[in-house]
């Protein structure tokens, strides 16, 4: 289980927010990125996500962590564009298009590797349902607890371990495919 | 119930071993969650944003005090 977070953030004041943004951002925009699959959303996501933090700010009691107020104002921008494009778009099947999409070979090998697994990895966590996408992704944050990722999604300790366990098998059935 | 447990294990062999085939940057990774997390640490934030953010600030009413100041630094 991921070890609990430290409780000196409970007290979050404005004067606090450039600490806030710095410890938290990285944080932010990966689950931003990864669950968006798009850098330019996510950077945008990113931003209106601190700037409502911000505006926010006097909601913030310390009954949640930073880090777990932050992710409930992400996940919940995140569905709310997620929801908009959708209702804008005919979705097509990640599991029939998505495959036809490789890596760019334009870079020195490092970077291309680099490059080569977060590519991967999205195309994985784009076939799999969202939910287990926002899953995997808040349990890869080792600042959260189960309970935390439980009371984030709206369901139980033990809900969150069943589906996790079978977002994790799917996951390493799906990454497999993309070598 | 016994073939059940030896499916099950079967197929937790077969997701470690796919993992563990996952090889990036001449790296392995024993489960999902390392995957992830070192993609996580290879993923740097668009300086971008705090700028835009420090714009955005700037241009609201009441702007908090103090913190944006932190990003210009």
């Amino acid at each position: 289980m991921p070890p609990e977070p430290p409780s000196a953030e409970h007290h979050v004041l404005p004067e606090e927010f450039g600490d806030l943004y710095d410890r938290h951002s990285r944080a932010i925009y990966y689950l931003a990125l990864r669950y968006l699959g798009d850098p330019q959303k996510a950077e945008d996501a990113t931003h209106d996500v601190f700037l409502k933090a911000i505006r926010r700010l006097d909601q913030f009691r310390g009954e949640a962590t930073a880090r777990t107020w932050l992710y409930r104002i992400a996940i919940n921008h995140c569905h709310n564009l997620q929801q908009a494009w959708h209702d804008r778009h005919v979705v097509a099947s990640s599991d029939s298009a998505i495959w036809e999409i490789t890596p760019g070979d334009d870079s020195p090998l490092r970077i291309l590797e680099t490059k080569e697994l977060g590519h991967r990895i999205q195309i994985t966590l784009d076939a799999l349902p969202a939910e287990y996408r926002l899953l995997l992704l808040l349990i890869s944050d080792q600042e959260l607890s189960y309970g935390q990722i439980g009371a984030l999604t709206d369901q139980s300790t033990d809900a969150v371990r069943g589906k996790l366990h079978r977002a994790r098998k799917a996951f390493a059935a799906i990454f497999a495919k993309t070598e | 119930m016994k073939q059940q447990s030896k499916l099950s294990a079967r197929q937790q062999e077969e997701q470690t071993a796919e993992l563990r085939a996952a090889k990036a940057a001449g790296r392995q990774f024993d489960s999902v969650e390392e995957l992830i997390r070192y993609d996580a640490g290879q993923t740097l934030v668009p300086p971008g944003i705090a700028q835009r953010l420090r714009q955005s600030i700037s241009q609201s009413e009441s702007p908090p005090r103090g913190w944006w100041r932190r990003l210009l630094d």
